[in-house]
């Protein structure tokens, strides 16, 4: 194990989608895909093997990033943190998705990192993996075999775990469009900004005036993936968001998580700042903060 | 394992190499082109010692980059950003306002304030230290550093990057 030298494998480097499908239908699970390579690439640093290595750099146009207000948002898998960063679109109607992509990691890493990948690695923590699962999102899996779409509320199966087959590559990111009475926010607890988080948070609701009419919270670092809360969302859908109902789904989301200790905090803490930050999160997404 | 044949074009000048599949960037330029000034710190692309600039002003981390995957990439590493005997204002400004102590940290964080200066060429004192955010300075020095990137940007007014 060092941080200098990179485990030895065999990189594969499709041409077209259709080489990529075929290499994947292939070597099945002989290859891990990688886009960014960001988190792969520690992985191998940190000692694990792969016999194949497969990159997405030498593919065309799957860098995309269109917003359209009927059918929503379109991404790519080579579509990087700072695209969203720097996406208008993005900052006005994914507020959650933004927020979660201006604070990620570091500017050179957010150059490089793709927020299909951060869906992919299956990580609890993962800053967009928390957004994307608040705003609703759908991956499109491709195979040689044809394509399927994966609803985020099914892609997490268990620790680094997806829902993605070895013969399938993810091809597209879609995100509905928000309707009106839409807001959503992302919140972070981190040591210092560049860390990966102790816990995130992100909310997406559908407000009637001052009523939640429906809600998705997602939260992260509190279970072995990133996890939507039940519970807290049972609450608020149909409450009046005030700082009674607020504190009902802080108190809720106790019943959703499962924090463990590890190198970045403890499961007491976690415990502890958990409803304060869905309430901190909800309040940011309501603009009462 | 695979070996790949790539073209980097580095600093400007085209180079031809052949690279293991396991080789970084930051690897294929220190020991395969004999470009040193780019740094090796932790090699987990937290402390910002080996970013360089791809396609003019994306900074990135050198050591989480695969140089097979960078065949025909334009890259510039701390040492291509003079012309000729004349430093790059970021350069000049560091010197001025003396804000190298060991140096380690220097060509990354060189590098990464013409990217942070192309994308915001009048950053505030929380821009620039938000901009250089991944970018690890284990001396502690950077009060001296935000004022060369504030020096620098007053200096580049007006001109490109």
């Amino acid at each position: 194990m060092s941080t200098r030298v990179l485990t030895e494998f065999d990189l594969l480097l499709p041409a077209s989608l259709e080489e990529a499908l075929d290499m994947l239908e292939r070597e099945r699970s002989a290859v891990t895909v990688l886009s960014g390579g960001t988190d792969l690439l520690v992985a191998m640093k940190a000692g694990f093997k792969t016999a194949k290595a497969m990159s997405l750099a030498h593919l065309r146009n799957l860098d995309f990033l269109a917003y359209d207000s009927g059918s929503g948002l379109r991404m790519g898998p080579r579509t990087t943190i700072a695209q969203i960063v720097d996406s208008a679109d993005v900052k006005q109607h994914y507020p959650a998705l933004w927020q979660a992509a201006k604070i990620f990691a570091t500017p050179q890493l957010r150059n490089t990192a793709t927020v299909v990948g951060n869906l992919l690695r299956g990580s609890p923590a993962g800053d967009c993996s928390a957004a994307v699962s608040a705003l609703g999102g759908t991956l499109v899996m491709a195979s040689a075999q044809g394509r399927r779409e994966v609803h985020v509320d099914n892609l997490w199966v268990s620790y680094g775990v997806t829902a993605r087959a070895d013969n399938e590559m993810a091809v597209e990111l879609r995100i509905p469009a928000p309707t009106k009475g839409t807001v959503s926010a992302f919140r972070r607890l981190t040591r210092v900004n560049e860390d990966l988080a102790k816990l995130n948070v992100a909310a997406c609701l559908q407000l009637d005036g001052s009523t939640c009419t429906g809600a998705r919270l997602a939260m992260g670092c509190v279970a072995p993936t990133m996890i939507r809360l039940p519970s807290a969302e049972a609450v608020l859908t149909g409450a009046t968001i005030n700082d009674d109902t607020l504190a009902l789904a802080a108190e809720a989301v106790q019943q959703d998580i499962s924090p463990i200790d590890d190198q970045r905090s403890t499961a007491e803490y976690r415990r502890a700042v958990a409803g304060v930050y869905l309430k901190r999160t909800v309040q940011q997404a309501c603009g009462i903060a | 394992m695979s070996k790949h044949f790539v073209t980097l074009n580095v600093n400007g000048e085209d180079h031809d190499v052949v690279v293991a599949s396991n080789k970084t960037l930051l690897d294929v330029l220190r020991d395969q082109l004999n470009m040193p000034e780019t740094k090796y710190g932790c090699g987990t692309g937290e402390c910002g010692a080996c970013t360089v600039l791809v396609e003019d002003f994306t900074a990135i981390n050198s050591c989480m980059t695969l140089a097979a995957t960078m065949d025909g990439r334009k890259i510039t590493t701390a040492a291509g950003l003079q012309k000729g005997n004349e430093l790059h204002p970021v350069q000049q400004a560091f010197i001025d306002k003396a804000a190298v102590q060991c140096g380690y940290c220097t060509p990354g964080m060189v590098i990464k304030s013409v990217s942070l200066l192309a994308k915001n060429p009048n950053p505030t004192e929380q821009e620039i230290r938000e901009g250089l955010e991944g970018s690890i300075c284990r001396c502690t020095g950077y009060l001296k550093i935000v004022e060369a990137v504030d020096a620098a940007s007053k200096a580049m007014a007006g001109t490109v990057g």
